[in-house]
């Protein structure tokens, strides 16, 4: 089972946070600071797997990807196999990638509520869902023009782009 | 394309955002907060949409890490909104707010409810996204049924009825309990013939989940994951999208090849041979390419095909395969290849036949652990910590030495502690664990912890051989300008004790090592000096002929510390400074210390430590524990001394009171080991105990019963030692009852047994109940005494008669029991030890005329006071390890099993709070499993045991059972084998005759009749 996914800056500032067994707000916190604390000390060219048992306790692996200026972290337990869990994060980046043509941490900071809206038609309940991400991209555009009634457009402006190169 | 454009969060993210500091940002955040809360106070005048906005706002400060202590019930009242984006907002937050116990959740049930039964589709994905990120045990009795149809239900669309499966997998996975899935077996077989990959996958987690709780109702489902390996592997009928860089479904395969792990084994050939030609062609046909993604997704399915095989038992050829496929994995450029690769080998170390083959891959593991990867080195550490035997201890514990030198903080203390571990279990000769160990030290001796010095310390005084050699070690290594604390302590003990043995060698004579080991003093904190004054006292005594000049330094010593402000180091300077003194009784008092006596490993007294809440915990505990003390798993192997702490490490023998102190501790350590043998024995206090709550019997007792003055008799000129004993006595002449009881007192007996509550009793006129709940060596019973009449029940008398082992309060029962009613006593349990004791309750009662008289046995069973514990195996072997033989670890071949499937034996031996840890044993045929014994004496003790059955003949198998304690160890075995003998409804059933309806029956059949007459012959 999966237990946590999050997506944090290289600065450690959270971006999104889901924990599929619930932890008090002080826990994530505490949670999200560790995780940050060892990921900012790896270097480059290195595994994507780290200790994960002195935070999370026994059971219990992580996997990260670095991605420009973002840190995407899955947590999961000896049932998932952690390559695939790797992939899916990738699936992850590659939707949002296509939601937003060339996302960026901006994008994920502003669309909070659709970052929100991907990850639970990846991820439910801690188990994955579904891995093609053209399925996620339906998914999330037929939820799109439900909502579009009540919709009004804001437009977000880009800073960076072409971040997508790990 | 923003999905939900809100204006308001927009801008208050980018307010966030430009905050300079912490501050800043937690001012903006509480005036978000107040604006918040003002608005949903007057709730009249917001609209849907914003209250979807606020509602927003709160979940991205809650990420913040800001608590939201309050818009809930705004957030779950959303979900009820007729609309779609505000349904959606509601179901989102209340998922991420609000934890699965939170009331609220109940007032949403309904319109959940509603939501999955209806007919709009996106409103049922909302819903049941929420319930499967919650997964309450509310939801689970309300809406698991729902969710079940959903599932199975030909018109619902995939995207509903993907996330219906991982619905229920959630909501069973939290309360087995409550979700039905009996029946489900044909169900699943038809779910993994969906076409549709995202339901497939969906299904195949969900089978998962099934067939790790209960295999054998799955088997109809083996062939058809053979089979969907198959179609993916072959990459047949797999659509594009599902495609992932060029690998078919990936996640699919490796969940597949997961559920197949839980299949014990595949017993059809034909299935077999197709699953074993898939592996292959997986294990062949993978190559490492240059797309990192495209590597990822093909090693995920490659390692869980290793991870299958290994399960499957496959033959050694296949497995050497997969040895040398993973001795190429950990050579390869990418890192996460590499540390699988470790990762894997080191599980295949449980494999049996292949441990040579990995040795053959010693060199590169030893050249991963200067990776530039903690991550990959921490496993190549793993793997050699696993693979070192006496073979290559040397090589793998000198590799860890060198690796210290350059390692980073992090891993030292690790490092530190499997060196010292490797090097006493492996040692080939003692004089190398010796060296080891002062390298040791040298080396990081902020991460050598005393104990581990002192067991040096304690080797080399219980081996003369070695003396000499560890002295001069130790002398060597004073040369070095600068030494860590612990060198200086031991060199210091090992030159005072074995000093003169290097008799004329160069730099040796006494005022030589005097000189060389007081340069340390000035260094060292006053723990040490203790320790250096006991040396000089020491050198000074073995200076023969004396020293005038030596003489002169160290008295100068010791009257310079006559005053110091540490009283340890006062009483020895005063102490020593009096003793040389005396000239030759010096000899006698500082003479050579006594070899150390044997003791029980300490790891397991340390274990008992542990203070459990909940089974999880104290596994997380248990791990911590083992993590830091596997250094005295080793204790017992070998003579050593009960540590003492550095303050006592004195080395004289009798007078002074530090020494006494020392040896205060050894008897104390004795005379605790005795303690604990002699609990086998009756308690003599206990038949004191005994002898008051007969006395009021023999009083009060039922006047028709004329055996009464006998009874008396028996149980004052034999003591009564224990109370069974006692029981087993009273009942035989005790036979006035008329009044014969409904069912099987035993069969209900055996049955509360298993489980907490239930009727203990039952007759015409009354019924008695039973509610237990335990908590570690406690235990609190509520009887409940219902008179099934319309006339009260008189003179009610419930006496406890406890065994010497549990302490146990009844409170007071009222003599008379109302028509109809139910009266509730309650009754406190201690567990003081182990035993397999049973107590009894002499229960009677006057009705009209008749006088009902029983004896109970009491379900406060052994097994109550375990605490089911799930180990891993890398937890489970170095404790079944290190408790090497009788009497920690007993073993018995028990004849005479109850043939049962293995299965069936799980279970059972799961009722009894012992907990089966499925393929932790590499013999199918084999049961290993784990729990945590509570007493007052005990307190947390982990119990180990393994049951090896031979599938030719199932009425014998071999018991093993293994805890830190003599007594424990004996009787859990004994109730193991009980349970395993006799099971319990089964052969018991007969034993109890059916009522006899002849009131005057000959007292031989009122024998059989009578209850208190049954348990006599049961006990």
């Amino acid at each position: 089972m999966i237990r946590s996914v999050m997506v944090m800056n290289t600065q450690g500032k959270p971006r999104l946070a889901k924990f599929y067994d619930f932890q008090t707000v002080e826990k994530q916190q505490e949670l999200i600071r560790s995780v940050f604390g060892v990921l900012c000390s790896r270097a480059e060219n290195v595994s994507n797997f780290l200790d994960a048992a002195s935070i999370f306790g026994p059971d219990s692996s992580l996997v990260y990807k670095h991605y420009a200026t973002l840190y995407f972290v899955l947590v999961f337990d000896s049932s998932e196999n952690e390559l695939a869990m790797l992939d899916l994060i990738q699936v992850f980046v590659e939707t949002l990638d296509k939601c937003f043509k060339n996302v960026c941490e901006l994008d994920i900071v502003f669309n909070y509520s659709k970052i929100h809206t991907i990850l639970d038609e990846m991820i439910f309940g801690g188990q994955v869902l579904e891995t093609s991400s053209t399925e996620l991209v339906k998914a999330v555009e037929e939820i799109s023009r439900l909502e579009s009634a009540s919709n009004s457009i804001t437009l977000v402006p880009k800073s960076v782009s072409g971040w997508r190169n790990r | 394309m923003a999905l939900s454009g809100m204006r308001g969060l927009s801008v208050f993210i980018s307010d966030i955002r430009n905050c300079q500091n912490k501050e800043q940002e937690r001012l903006r955040v509480d005036k978000e907060l107040g604006n918040v809360r003002t608005r949903f106070k007057n709730e009249k005048g917001l609209s849907p949409y914003e209250k979807k906005k606020y509602v927003w706002k709160m979940l991205y400060i809650y990420m913040l890490g800001y608590d939201v202590d309050f818009g809930h019930m705004e957030a779950v009242s959303l979900i009820s909104a007729p609309k779609y984006p505000e349904k959606q907002v509601g179901y989102i937050v209340t998922a991420c707010l609000l934890n699965e116990n939170h009331d609220f959740l109940r007032l949403a049930i309904n319109t959940v409810r509603n939501d999955i039964i209806g007919r709009n589709e996106t409103f049922q994905c909302l819903a049941l996204t929420m319930v499967g990120n919650i997964g309450g045990r509310d939801f689970a009795e309300s809406l698991a049924p729902d969710v079940q149809k959903l599932l199975i239900s030909s018109s619902a669309r995939p995207l509903v009825r993907k996330k219906a499966a991982l619905c229920l997998l959630r909501l069973y996975r939290k309360n087995p309990d409550v979700v039905n899935v009996d029946g489900w077996a044909d169900r699943m077989a038809q779910l993994l013939d969906e076409r549709d990959l995202g339901v497939l996958t969906s299904s195949m987690s969900l089978l998962v989940a099934l067939v790790s709780n209960n295999h054998e109702a799955y088997w109809s489902c083996l062939p058809k994951c053979v089979k969907t390996l198959e179609r993916l592997a072959r990459n047949q009928d797999v659509p594009q999208e599902y495609t992932y860089y060029g690998i078919p479904s990936p996640w699919l395969q490796v969940k597949t090849m997961r559920a197949l792990q839980y299949f014990p084994t595949i017993e059809d050939p034909n299935t077999r041979r197709s699953l074993f030609e898939v592996l292959q062609r997986i294990l062949m046909g993978t190559d490492v390419v240059k797309n990192v993604n495209k590597n990822n997704a093909s090693h995920a399915v490659l390692f869980e095909a290793l991870a299958l095989v290994m399960h499957l038992d496959a033959e050694k050829e296949m497995m050497s395969q997969c040895v040398a496929l993973l001795g190429k994995f950990i050579a390869v450029r990418e890192p996460n290849i590499r540390y699988l690769g470790l990762e894997n080998m080191t599980r295949m170390l449980l494999v049996t036949d292949v441990q040579d083959i990995i040795k053959r891959h010693q060199a590169q593991i030893i050249t991963s652990l200067k990776d530039p990867d903690i991550s990959i080195r921490r496993r190549a550490l793993d793997l050699l910590y696993g693979m070192c035997d006496v073979t290559n201890a040397k090589d793998i514990v000198e590799e860890i030495l060198q690796y210290l030198s350059t390692a980073e903080f992090a891993m030292r203390e690790e490092l530190s502690l499997k060196a010292a571990i490797l090097a006493e279990k492996f040692a080939p000769d003692l004089s190398w664990y010796v060296d080891v160990i002062l390298q040791l030290i040298d080396k990081a001796g902020d991460f050598v912890s005393d104990d581990i010095w002192f067991r040096v310390v304690q080797f080399v005084t219980n081996n003369e051989d070695l003396q000499p050699y560890a002295a001069a070690k130790a002398r060597e290594y004073l040369d070095k300008p600068a030494i860590h604390e612990t060198m200086v302590k031991v060199s210091a003990y090992l030159i005072g004790e074995f000093g003169h043995l290097l008799g004329r060698r160069p730099g040796c004579s006494p005022k030589e090592l005097f000189s060389i080991i007081h340069e340390k003093l000035p260094t060292v904190s006053s723990s040490t000096i203790p320790i250096l004054l006991s040396t000089y006292a020491k050198i000074l005594m073995h200076a023969q002929p004396p020293e005038p000049e030596l003489q002169n330094l160290i008295w100068a010593i010791f009257n310079k510390y006559e005053s110091c402000i540490d009283a340890e180091i006062q009483q020895r300077a005063v102490e020593y400074l009096a003793l040389s003194r005396k000239g030759a009784a010096l000899m006698d008092i500082l003479a050579e210390m006594p070899k150390f006596p044997e003791r029980q490993s300490s790891l397991i007294k340390k274990a008992e430590d542990i203070e459990v809440d909940t089974a999880e915990q104290s596994a997380i505990k248990l791990r911590a524990l083992q993590q830091t003390s596997n250094a005295l798993v080793v204790t017992d192997q070998r003579p050593a001394n009960g540590t003492p702490p550095v303050t006592q490490l004195s080395l004289v023998k009798v007078p002074s009171m530090s020494s006494n102190v020392d040896h205060h501790v050894a008897d104390q350590g004795l005379s605790q080991e005795n303690g604990t043998l002699t609990t086998v024995d009756p308690q003599p206090p206990s038949a004191d105990l005994l002898g008051d709550l007969l006395g009021p019997l023999a009083i009060e007792g039922p006047p028709s019963a004329d055996v009464q003055p006998q009874q008396n008799i028996v149980s004052g000129v034999e003591g009564v030692p224990n109370a069974v004993e006692a029981t087993a006595i009273v009942p035989v002449g005790d036979q006035t009852n008329s009044v014969q009881p409904i069912g099987s007192i035993a069969e209900r007996f055996q049955a509360l047994c298993v489980k907490d509550s239930g009727v203990l009793y039952e007759d015409p006129y009354i019924q008695i109940g039973i509610k237990a709940e335990w908590r570690a060596h406690q235990g609190r019973l509520v009887l409940f005494l219902g008179n099934k009449n319309t006339n009260p029940l008189l003179s009610v008398q419930a006496i406890i008669l406890p065994p010497s082992h549990l302490k146990l309060e009844l409170s007071l029962v009222p003599e008379t029991i109302p028509p109809r009613a139910q009266v509730q006593c309650p009754l406190e349990i201690v567990n003081l030890r182990p035993s397999r004791d049973v107590a009894v309750l002499d229960f009677s009662y006057k009705f009209g005329n008749d006088m009902v008289n029983c004896k109970l046995r009491l379900p406060a069973v052994l097994s109550k006071f375990l605490q089911p514990i799930p180990v891993s195996a890398e937890e489970f072997f170095p404790q079944w390890r290190s408790l090497s033989g009788p009497p920690l670890k007993l073993q018995e071949v028990v004849r005479g099993v109850k043939p049962m499937p293995l299965l069936g034996m799980a279970n059972l031996f799961n009722s009894f709070r012992l907990m089966v840890s499925p393929g932790l044993d590499p013999n199918p045929n084999n049961l290993v499993a784990s729990t945590t014994f509570y007493s007052e004496s005990t307190r947390a003790m982990l119990c180990l045991a393994r049951i090896e059955t031979d599938p030719a003949d199932r009425t014998q198998l071999r018991l093993t059972v293994a805890s830190g304690d003599p007594t424990l160890t004996f009787e859990l075995k004994e109730f193991i084998k009980e349970q395993l003998v006799s099971i319990p409804t089964a052969s018991r059933a007969p034993a109890p005759a059916p009522p006899a309806p002849q009131p005057t029956s000959p007292p031989a059949a009122a024998l059989t009749d009578d209850p208190g007459a049954l348990l006599a012959g049961l006990l």
